[in-house]
């Protein structure tokens, strides 16, 4: 197996970027505003696709540059933009309110899973002194503040941003773990995650539609 | 060979071909079902040659099928058959009243199909990460299904299912990560292109921590597709609110992909961990969703939910047969599976007939179906008893399998434990659908909507003037629609309409009558050679 060692300068650059993906991670968990999920996911996307970039140096591969261009694309531009334009302006979201616990209790949450993500994937799990030593424990925190954000969330948009959180963390243990699935793998991937959100966009859109009418039809009936 | 598995998986196609041609329901049905015949067809085929011939690999360990996957590939088929053949009347009786558009009809087929072609293909392939995509697409495929209505409460339940399925899988992939990671040793250049085979011929060699949490994973991941408790949530609103047909595949095939998923990641556990872990994780999961299960059916409400439970409860029954382990927990649990498969679709099925004649998903608004529709309310009541486990049909053999194999493993507490939750089980399915199937029919004019609210709220206009048309009687009064006892309205065309709806139950009932007399020996060779995959 070919080590990516934690000094190498990729080991450091990988370890930093996994530092900032769960730095944006949290900031989402932290944050209210339909806006800011959007961009916090697609900053978090802009440094993934740094990382495999790094990843793709380090491991002479070019199957890992084409990863990292399709990133950035499709998670760093294409589904925030899309986001943004469809979900976010059309449905006029501004601030999130349907949470189940306050923004603290979410945090201190967060950070406990951090705590826990270190304490499971540390031990004698990956070989000492290696990058993905250093990054894996991050990219599971990572998956699992995605799903906090997931639970604590009760807005579908939120929802399927937690989703898509879960998913760069996977994406970020998977370049440094290993090397890298054949290209066929990781296409059907993109295609079910770009599949996925398109899906997920049309029933955010008629429930929200449906919510609409429904609350349309309560004020009908409360009148006079 | 080779032709025969990718023929399998892409005959149910002919659906899709149809649908995109602009047919009506009829003839798009005919296709789905033409072509779900022709996949089963392709399916024994290729299970008779794989019964006597090493394993079939191909494109690079893309493709790959031993006797587990002929196995599966022949109950999904099976199921994917018996699905298609009930939609051809139910979504042609949703067409004629209305309630589906052409649009939607199309739409219901083109997913239908892909979803069908997606299950098969996921069974076919020795790649995991492959494996992953194939799932999660489908996934995708039947939650357009879930949704199709268009209703707030279908959307609704379509959400909570794509969200925490694609959660779940997603974390499949996480524990498929970890378990190409622990190969780390075997291969250094490419682990992650290693296929299933070679993965377990050199489990020997695989790194065991890594192993296990990849496997713990893979089980909580795909576990939220096949329904185990506690990731099941997503399972009784997605069977109550998809078209019943489309519960039926929801519930028959689609669960049953993900225990397949499960046990292969179990047979390279197995081979490197020893029984121990495995088998702890397996009973863990599998009582808990059986507890769940029996529980959540003592409740009365919808009879659709009440078939979903049933369904987390056998799958827990199989995790729980898996966990067992030995040649007959396996056998018992293969078995189990194709008798589940079949029994839940002939209820499913001859519960979407139901929910057309009454109008309603409520048990409690359901009397007299053995009176009103003799056919229908017969087979709901055979495959309820089916589905419980009485003898002569098949799911009593695999219970009695698998509960043999439980005292086979030494401790008497488990297959007791597990007798006792099926005797609740028993009651309290069993209470809801005898309730349903005996007394008199409901009295009133079966197709008018909501005959109750007329006198109570303001109706629409259309649905007022549908009323009074029915009823001479003026729109306003509480009496107006409340008829003399009859039987219910057939919610059909024509005879061949009614005739076509009990085609598929009738079959599923002999098929498990059949499985309950005797086990072809073909199929025998089969389970024992898939038992063996496992280990």
């Amino acid at each position: 197996m070919q080590y990516l060692s934690q000094s190498s300068t990729a080991g450091v650059l990988l370890d930093l970027s996994g530092a900032v993906i769960l730095l944006l991670a949290f900031a989402c968990l932290a944050s209210k505003l339909f806006n800011r999920y959007v961009a916090y996911y697609g900053a978090q996307s802009v440094v993934l696709a740094f990382a495999a970039g790094t990843s793709a140096v380090a491991f002479h591969s070019t199957e890992l540059w084409v990863l990292a261009a399709l990133t950035l694309a499709i998670k760093g531009i294409a589904i925030p933009v899309a986001a943004r334009r469809v979900l976010v302006a059309r449905l006029a979201l501004k601030r999130d309110a349907a949470m189940s616990t306050g923004l603290s209790t979410s945090l201190v949450a967060g950070g406990a899973l951090t705590a826990f993500a270190y304490l499971v994937t540390r031990p004698a799990l990956l070989p000492h002194g290696s990058a993905a030593a250093a990054v894996v424990p991050l990219s599971t925190a990572v998956i699992l503040l995605g799903a906090l954000a997931m639970v604590v969330r009760r807005h579908t948009v939120a929802q399927l941003i937690g989703w898509l959180i879960v998913e760069n963390g996977v994406f970020l243990g998977a370049i440094t773990l290993v090397a890298t699935f054949p290209f066929i793998v990781e296409a059907g991937i993109f295609l079910d995650i770009v599949a996925g959100v398109l899906i997920m966009i049309v029933f955010v859109s008629g429930l929200t539609r449906q919510l609409a009418q429904a609350s349309a039809a309560e004020l009908r009936e409360l009148r006079g | 060979m080779m032709a025969l598995a990718i023929l399998t998986a892409l005959t149910p196609l002919a659906g899709l071909a149809a649908a995109l041609a602009g047919a009506r329901a009829r003839v798009i049905g005919t296709a789905q079902a033409a072509g779900a015949a022709a996949a089963l067809g392709c399916a024994i085929a290729l299970l008779v040659t794989l019964s006597r011939r090493p394993p079939l690999e191909g494109l690079a360990g893309f493709l790959y099928a031993d006797a587990l996957s002929g196995f599966f590939l022949l109950t999904v088929t099976s199921v994917t058959l018996l699905a298609a053949l009930g939609s051809i009347p139910y979504i042609g009786a949703q067409e004629d009243s209305g309630e589906l558009s052409r649009f939607q009809v199309r739409l219901y087929f083109s997913f239908f199909s892909l979803f069908a072609t997606l299950m098969l293909a996921s069974l076919e392939t020795g790649n995991l990460g492959l494996l992953f995509v194939l799932i999660e697409a489908s996934t995708l495929a039947s939650a357009a299904l879930v949704g199709l209505e268009g209703r707030a409460r279908s959307l609704e339940a379509a959400w909570k299912y794509i969200i925490i399925s694609s959660l779940g899988v997603t974390i499949a992939l996480a524990g498929t990560l970890f378990v190409f990671y622990s190969a780390s040793a075997l291969h250094p250049a490419s682990n992650l292109a290693l296929p299933w085979p070679y993965l377990l011929a050199h489990a020997h060699a695989l790194a065991p921590q890594s192993l296990r949490l990849g496997f713990l994973l893979a089980v909580v991941g795909y576990g939220t597709k096949v329904g185990l408790a506690p990731m099941h949530t997503w399972l009784p609103d997605a069977h109550a609110e998809a078209p019943s047909p489309a519960s039926a595949m929801l519930s028959a095939a689609l669960l049953n992909t993900g225990m397949y998923a499960i046990i292969r990641f179990l047979a390279i556990a197995n081979a490197r961990l020893g029984g121990t872990y495995p088998r702890a994780v397996l009973l863990s999961f599998g009582f808990a969703s059986i507890v769940i299960g029996a529980l959540f059916m003592v409740r009365k409400g919808n009879f659709k939910r009440l078939f979903a439970y049933s369904s987390v409860e056998h799958m827990g029954i199989i995790a729980v047969a898996l966990g067992f382990g030995g040649i007959l927990g396996l056998y018992g649990a293969l078995l189990q599976v194709l008798n589940h498969a079949l029994a839940k679709t002939v209820l499913f099925l001859s519960s979407g007939d139901v929910s057309l004649r009454y109008r309603t998903r409520e048990a409690a608004g359901v009397t007299g179906l053995l009176s009103a529709a003799p056919v229908i309310g017969g087979a709901l009541l055979l495959a309820t008893f089916a589905v419980l486990g009485s003898p002569p049909f098949g799911v009593f053999l695999s219970e009695l399998t698998i509960v043999r194999a439980g005292f086979a493993r030494g401790s008497p507490v488990f297959p007791l434990l597990l007798l006792a939750l099926l005797g609740v089980a028993f009651f309290a399915f069993a209470r809801t659908i005898t309730a349903m199937v005996t007394g008199r029919p409901p009295v009133s004019a079966g197709r008018a909507p909501e005959p109750v609210l007329v006198g109570q709220l303001a109706m629409p206009d259309g649905q007022a003037a549908a009323v009074a048309s029915t009823a001479a009687a003026p729109a306003g009064s509480p009496t107006a629609v409340a008829g003399p006892a009859e039987a219910l309205a057939s919610p059909y065309r024509d005879r061949t309409a009614t005739v076509m709806a009990a085609v598929p139950l009738v079959l599923g009932l002999v098929a498990l009558l059949v499985l309950g007399l005797w086990i072809p020996a073909g199929l025998d060779t089969v389970l024992r050679q898939s038992a063996a995959v496992i280990g």
